[in-house]
Parts: C-alpha cells; sequence; structure tokens
C-alpha cells in the first residue's frame, strides 16, 4: 500500500491508547432540551481572529446542559467554527475573464470535529455542504464591484454537532441516521461566512444569517413512539431520539429574502411552519451577528482615530465578546 | 463630512429622492442601503443641480482593488520594446495599502503612456529596467488580465531602482531622466519619478 508521504504517520507497530473506563453500571441519562421551543442556544461570535486573511470569524455555540459528572465525554456536542475570506484577488492566470466576483466555498471538518473520525480529504458531505454555503453567500455579495477577481471562503468545522446521542444503538455509533447535524453546521457555515464576509469589506446587499428549525416527536421516557409532533428552533440533535424533518435557512432580515433553504425528511402538512420557525431561528442570530460586526466596527474606528492623534499602539486584534441568548 | 453612526449591511439610510448614492452603499425599491459595515459619511451637495447629501459608508480596511484613477506601487516583472509589465503590490501613492496575501495584481504600462512628451521618442528599455519599483496611476483596467497603468505625471516613474553592473547597489536619482550608482558614479537612463 502506498504510504502517506505528506503528512506525519503514525508508527507502523501500532500504539495502545490509553482507555478512560467508566463502571458498566453508569446510568446514561439522554440530555434534555432544557430551554423553550422557540429558544435558541447561547452563541458567541467574534471577528477578526485570523491576522493574515483579508477577513476571519469565530462562532461557537457552547455546550450546554450541565454534563453527567461520572463521564468523561460530553453527552452533546457544542459547535465550533471558523471561517477566514481570502480576497478580492486577482484571478489565476489560466482562469477565463469575469466581470463578477467569482466565489468558491471550501467547508471541511477538521478530523477531530465529531465522534466519527474524519479524512484530510474532503468528502462528499464538506464538499454538498460547501455548495449550500455557496448559494447562500452568492445572493448577499455584490459581484459587480469586484470585476476580475476571485474570493474564497474557507470554513474550518473545530467541532461539529453529532447526528445523534452517542449512548443511543448501545454505545455504537447509533443514532447516525438522518444527518441532522449537518443541518446546525450549515447555519453555523452560513453565519459565520456572513461575519467573515462583513469583516473583509466585501459589498453585501445585507448580512446572511442561518437558521435551523426541525419537526420533532419525542415519546415519553426514551421511546420513539407516541409523542406529540411539535416544532423546535435550533435543535441538538442529541437531545431528541425522533427527528422527523429539519430545515435550515440563509436569511436575509432586512429584504426579508431567503438566498438558501434546505429541508429534509417527512414535514407532512408543516412544511411553511417549520421554515418559518427557521427564519426566526435566522432572525434570532443576526441580532448577536449585527451586534458583534457593530463592536468590531467600533474598535477599529477607534484604533483608527487613535492612530491619528499619535495615541499609543494598543493591542491589534478587533476583539469582542458578545453572548446573548435567544 | 460628519461621522454619525455606525451602519451595516442591509441597513436603510433613507430615500433615494432626499440622499444621494455614494461609495458603499446600493440602492433596492428606491432606498439607499448600506452594504459595507462603517461609518456613515454624510458630505453636503456642493453642486447646484442636486441639494442632496451624498451616503457614503468608508472601507475600514481601506481599498482593495485598483480603480481608474488609484496610484499604485508595483514592481516591473518583465519590459519589452511595446510595453512593460508590472506587478502591483500596494495601492497608494505611498503604498499604505499593500495587497492582501502576497497576490500582486498584473498590470501592462504600454510605450505611448511612460512619458506625457515625446511619446514616439520613448524607448522602454531607457525607461525601466526589471525589478525597478514604480509609483503609477492605473488608467483602464484593463484587458481580461492586466490593469493598463500609466506614469506620464512629473510625480510617477521610477522610484527605486539598483544599478545594472556592480554589485546591484541602490541608485539615486540625480535628473529627469537618470539615476546614479553612489559607489561607481555610473548613469543610467529610467523614467524618474519626482521624490515627493
Amino acid at each position: 500500500m502506498q504510504a502517506d508521504r505528506r503528512r506525519i504517520n503514525a508508527p507502523s507497530g501500532g500504539t495502545a491508547p490509553p482507555i478512560f473506563a467508566t463502571p458498566k453500571d453508569t446510568p446514561l441519562r439522554r440530555p434534555t432540551r432544557t430551554r423553550k421551543p422557540d429558544e435558541h442556544r447561547k452563541l458567541f461570535l467574534r471577528t477578526g481572529v485570523v491576522p493574515s486573511a483579508s477577513g476571519s470569524a469565530y462562532y461557537e455555540i457552547p455546550l450546554q446542559s450541565p454534563q453527567q459528572p461520572e463521564l468523561l465525554v460530553p453527552s452533546s456536542s457544542s459547535l465550533k467554527i471558523t471561517c477566514s475570506v481570502h480576497g478580492p484577488r486577482p484571478l489565476p492566470r489560466n482562469a477565463a475573464f469575469s466581470p463578477n466576483l467569482l466565489l468558491t466555498t471550501h467547508v471541511k471538518f477538521a478530523p477531530f470535529a465529531t465522534r466519527n473520525r474524519r479524512g484530510y480529504m474532503r468528502d462528499a458531505g464538506e464538499r454538498d455542504l460547501g455548495m449550500h454555503l455557496e448559494t447562500a453567500l452568492r445572493g448577499v455579495i455584490i459581484g459587480e464591484r469586484w470585476p476580475k477577481s476571485g474570493c474564497e471562503v474557507v470554513i474550518t468545522v473545530l467541532e461539529g454537532e453529532e447526528d445523534g446521542w452517542w449512548g443511543d444503538a448501545g454505545g455504537q455509533e447509533g443514532g447516525r441516521a438522518g444527518g441532522w447535524g449537518m443541518m446546525g453546521v450549515l447555519a453555523g457555515c452560513i453565519t459565520v461566512a456572513s461575519a467573515a464576509l462583513v469583516d473583509a469589506g466585501i459589498d453585501c446587499v445585507d448580512m446572511v444569517s442561518g437558521g435551523v428549525a426541525a419537526l420533532v416527536q419525542d415519546g415519553q421516557d426514551g421511546t420513539k413512539v407516541g409523542g406529540e409532533a411539535k416544532i423546535i428552533l435550533d435543535p441538538s440533535p442529541s437531545e431528541h431520539q425522533n427527528i422527523r424533518a429539519g430545515c435550515v435557512v440563509g436569511y436575509l432580515q432586512s429584504r426579508d429574502e431567503v438566498t438558501e433553504m434546505w429541508m429534509k425528511g417527512d414535514a407532512g402538512t408543516q412544511v411553511e411552519a417549520l421554515v418559518d420557525e427557521a427564519v426566526k431561528a435566522a432572525s434570532l442570530t443576526r441580532t448577536v451577528l449585527a451586534e458583534a460586526v457593530r463592536e468590531a466596527m467600533g474598535l477599529k474606528m477607534g484604533k483608527a482615530s487613535e492612530e491619528a492623534t499619535g495615541g499609543l499602539k494598543e493591542d491589534k486584534g478587533k476583539k469582542k465578546d458578545v453572548v446573548m441568548t435567544g | 463630512m460628519s461621522h454619525s453612526t455606525i451602519a451595516l449591511p442591509g441597513q436603510s439610510l433613507g430615500p433615494t429622492s432626499a440622499n444621494n448614492l455614494g461609495a458603499g452603499t446600493h440602492i433596492h425599491n428606491s432606498t439607499l442601503i448600506a452594504s459595507l459595515a462603517g461609518p456613515l459619511t454624510t458630505t453636503p451637495s456642493t453642486t447646484k443641480a442636486t441639494k442632496h447629501p451624498t451616503l457614503s459608508i468608508p472601507r475600514a480596511t481601506g481599498p482593495l482593488l485598483p480603480e481608474t484613477g488609484t496610484v499604485v506601487l508595483g514592481k516591473i516583472t518583465r519590459t519589452n520594446p511595446r510595453q512593460a509589465n508590472l506587478s502591483i503590490l500596494a495601492l497608494g501613492p505611498t503604498g499604505a495599502h499593500p495587497v492582501a496575501g502576497g497576490d500582486a495584481f498584473p498590470a501592462v504600462i504600454r510605450q505611448q503612456d511612460i512619458r506625457a512628451t515625446e511619446i514616439d521618442k520613448v524607448k522602454v528599455g531607457e525607461s525601466f529596467r526589471v525589478g525597478d519599483v514604480v509609483r503609477a496611476v492605473v488608467i483602464s483596467l484593463g484587458d481580461e488580465r492586466s490593469y493598463y497603468c500609466s506614469t506620464a505625471k512629473n510625480e510617477l516613474g521610477v522610484v527605486m531602482a539598483r544599478s545594472e553592473g556592480g554589485v546591484g547597489e541602490q541608485m539615486v536619482p540625480v535628473s529627469w531622466r537618470e539615476f546614479m550608482d553612489p559607489v561607481t558614479g555610473v548613469r543610467e537612463l529610467r523614467k524618474v519619478a519626482k521624490p515627493i
């Protein structure tokens, strides 16, 4: 077999990884949703994290519920995404003339992003996310203002949302069916890319924000059936046994336009209600996005006026924390 | 000009009937909308034809792409009898805005754009050499690849050059068409930018 010569490979003999065992009789408790159905998780957004990029942003949904102290592994997942925007830059020599900005998007999960280790190469799911993200962003960028140039949006998912609770299916990587985690990741990608684009100073018609809603039908005490179907904002897939349908939108609030929609599952007659809830989630995310951008801009302006008056040079980062509830 | 609040992309700035379109804004449904994040700047009208103020949003990062009229700094990458090729490395007359990520914009200075006078007697080889740092103005967005630049002004032309022979010493401008090597005293022909 051809060895991978581009990376530092593990020793051929193999190593014994440490095993952190918990007692066999440890009860596993499924994380439960403690927030209201129309409440978004708290999220954190900061722009200007990568100095070498034209624009960048970092997005995080921290761990929510209190964790079981006897377990070493968190029972639900958090979401951590970084985005860097390179451009507008001249097109490569062999590219054809373009009167508009050529947008390319790359979404990559870090190998350690999910419980199932990801490969180094982009797989089909990551390419799919990239395409969805491109559609979402294409509708906001004013491309005519950037002739003969390209712009690259590179997203690295440092921690991705799981598709289900790992305690399902007897500790196997069960509950993975559906790919619901990808929907939360896409919504995060849209929001973080939007912040990074604004940070890069690329003209946009609006700030696009991503939102997810899901139709869940959880039964009582861990059964899959019998529950009442309801629509929730910003689902965390590990908190639900039975997600029936999900919807992600990329939404422009001030124009009331949707640039991207991805729906999955069987929502039955509640399709429109589901989209409406996803739009509501996107509107909630936008408040954080606007606040993050505004604070970053305020810091940039403060720095500029300080330099103009010959003041002392402060820390270079345009940093700010925004934490808010939905 | 007055700074007031920070505008965000998508924010409505007022009807087009009362405001003029400036940089960093666009029109949607006959309303002026911000397309950049930054301080909203209002410039009162100076002409009598329109009484409305112009709303614009300056880019916090400075200019990103060369436009017609932008003064740029670049390096000559190759010359031939008809034109000199230039890599634009920074925007602004003093290079205040380096091109991000090291992707230089390709540009061309044609023979007829080198000097303002006696255009037909200009020789590219007696104006530029490969490696010279040149201040130029963008006169057109050019063809599919290169921007078109001109040095036909006193303050435009070669600002830094190294001598051809010897050790490639940094030269000093001594006249409007000559640089001199301070060590060997050899003079070389260039389109010299007037020092500012």
